[in-house]
């Protein structure tokens, strides 16, 4: 659970933090991933690992789809233009039974398999999405140290200037973009065998608001943000659990804190514990740090 | 070296820029005066493709560049100062003038993975030329403080140096001296004379401030309405009653 929250996590912050970029379809691409990886494995009895490509690839051309218009839009548009994405693709999920089977959901999602081994038991699980949160923290990394993620962050602080310097704004953000969807599609590969049933509600809304409270309390612009972000986050189930609160009422203390955290980092903490970049700064241009 | 024909804009029913007509020479300083209002930062705008002319021709090096995107315009070898300080306010100091070198393999994702000694090379030398910058407008010691910290002078030297390192042949500078204090006057305008100088660049500055005018323009456009007045040496504008009319009422 942790390392695919983590890949997530890593992933919208190539968006929010990077970019400032405040995109509501993440889950899009986690569900779009998913499914893929999911249907594949299913209906044509692919390999596991060779779903992933598969996987990867579609939600970057998704990515480009949606990030090609949507990224014409400024600000609290552009946030619109991806939250009419999302609602979009959950209803596909949602009514395209001959293909998703709807709400019914995809049953019996086999465990991967590696030459013979099965990847089944919680701790295999955990090495598999250890290998994979690796990879995504090295791609992640390479980009934080690259002229290409220090351009981002110059697009993310003045654009018009980025612009005056002969830089492609555009081309800048739709490559964050497809690099966080192939990213996020493989954290969704991995969550469909590991839970072996997915339902449209896995990709919800609320599971794009859940990733974007991740990098809000974890921090922006960084490596170490979304990482203690997406231990707080998953901490907090377990110390709930721990103090012994009923399930049904334990589901909705969730609720209340991460909304509670939430508004309390925005007003006190607008870059996150470990951040660099402010997002008070998305939604009042004219706020001061 | 640049030369606008019969350029016009229109915002709405008023003539920002109307009919204007210039001619910027190689390695020469010029200016563009006027009270405010009169279309100065609009004609600075037009050149470098924020904005589109209704009307007439920009030749640019004798290509048109009428109607070309910005960044375009930029990598002819354009170079923009803005009249607000900008700067990239949460990059270091570093950052804000490596970003400015064109045809950075790095700024391709995939470079990063699959060519990294490409990207090493390039960057190697553009750190060298970066610090190189930042002692060349005198900024020592900040290469690693975040650009937002700076005072409103020095956030000038680094706006300066980003664009040098950028490596424009032309510059537009939109009011250099303004909101700085003397000696920081004298450090930029000894900085833009060098320039010129030695580097072999071309200026156009905006300015209100007459001293400034009269101690290193070679050339001076005096605009007002959206229309150019009047234009020669500095001393023969400066001379001229309208400009006199204009800046103070008499």
């Amino acid at each position: 659970m942790f390392e695919i929250y983590l890949m997530l996590g890593l992933s919208l912050n190539l968006l929010l933090g990077y970019l400032g970029l405040l995109s509501l379809a993440h889950a899009v691409f986690y569900g779009v991933g998913a499914y893929i990886s999911a249907l594949l494995m299913i209906r044509l009895g692919m390999n596991f690992f060779f779903t992933l490509p598969f996987s990867a690839l579609g939600c970057m051309v998704l990515a480009l789809i949606i990030a090609l218009p949507s990224l014409r839009l400024k600000d609290d548009y552009f946030m619109l233009a991806t939250l009419a994405f999302q609602s979009l693709v959950f209803s596909i999920f949602y009514n395209w039974t001959s293909v998703t089977r709807g709400p019914y959901g995809i049953t019996g999602i086999p465990s991967p398999q590696l030459f013979g081994y099965k990847v089944s038991e919680i701790w295999q699980f955990c090495v598999l999405g250890f290998i994979f949160s690796a990879a995504a923290i090295y791609v992640c990394k390479k980009i934080h140290a690259s002229p290409f993620g220090r351009t981002l962050k110059a697009i993310r602080d003045d654009e018009l200037l980025a612009v005056s310097l002969g830089k492609n704004a555009a081309k800048f953000k739709v490559s964050a973009f497809v690099i966080a969807g192939g990213i996020a599609a493989i954290a969704g590969a991995m969550i469909a065998p590991y839970i072996s049933y997915i339902d449209p509600t896995c990709f919800a809304l609320d599971e794009s608001f859940f990733i974007i409270t991740i990098i809000v309390i974890g921090g922006t612009g960084n490596l170490k943000g979304p990482v203690i972000g997406t231990f707080l986050i998953l901490l907090i189930p377990e110390i709930l659990r721990f103090l012994s609160i009923p399930d049904a009422a334990a589901a909705n203390i969730r609720q209340i804190i991460y909304g509670l955290l939430l508004i309390l980092m925005l007003r006190l903490r607008p870059q996150g514990i470990l951040g660099e970049y402010g997002l008070n700064k998305i939604l009042s241009p004219y706020a001061q740090t | 070296m640049l030369r606008l024909d019969h350029v016009t804009k229109h915002f709405g029913g008023v003539k920002a820029v109307d009919d204007v007509s210039l001619c910027f020479k190689e390695r020469e300083i010029s200016a563009i005066i006027g009270p405010n209002g009169a279309g100065k930062t609009t004609i600075f705008n037009l050149i470098n493709g924020f904005l589109r002319p209704d009307s007439g021709e920009i030749l640019f090096k004798t290509k048109p560049i009428t109607g070309l995107p910005p960044r375009r315009i930029a990598s002819c070898g354009m170079g923009r100062m803005f009249q607000d300080n900008r700067n990239f306010g949460t990059l270091t100091c570093l950052e804000n003038i490596l970003l400015a070198k064109k045809g950075n393999p790095g700024e391709n994702p995939l470079n990063s993975f699959f060519a990294p000694g490409k990207v090493r090379r390039f960057e190697n030398s553009n750190l060298k030329d970066a610090r190189k910058w930042l002692d060349f407008v005198d900024l020592p010691n900040m290469e690693n403080v975040p650009a937002g910290n700076l005072s409103y002078g020095q956030q000038k030297l680094l706006a300066f140096a980003r664009l040098m390192a950028a490596e424009p042949e032309f510059l537009l500078l939109d009011e250099p001296s303004a909101g700085v204090n003397p000696t920081m006057i004298g450090h930029i305008l000894n900085l833009i004379k060098r320039i010129v100088n030695d580097e072999g660049k071309t200026v156009v500055l905006i300015e209100h401030d007459m001293s400034v005018i009269l101690k290193v323009t070679d050339l001076v456009y005096f605009m007002d309405d959206g229309r150019v007045r009047t234009f020669g040496t500095p001393e023969d504008v400066l001379a001229d009653k309208r400009v006199h009319e204009a800046y103070l009422g008499i």
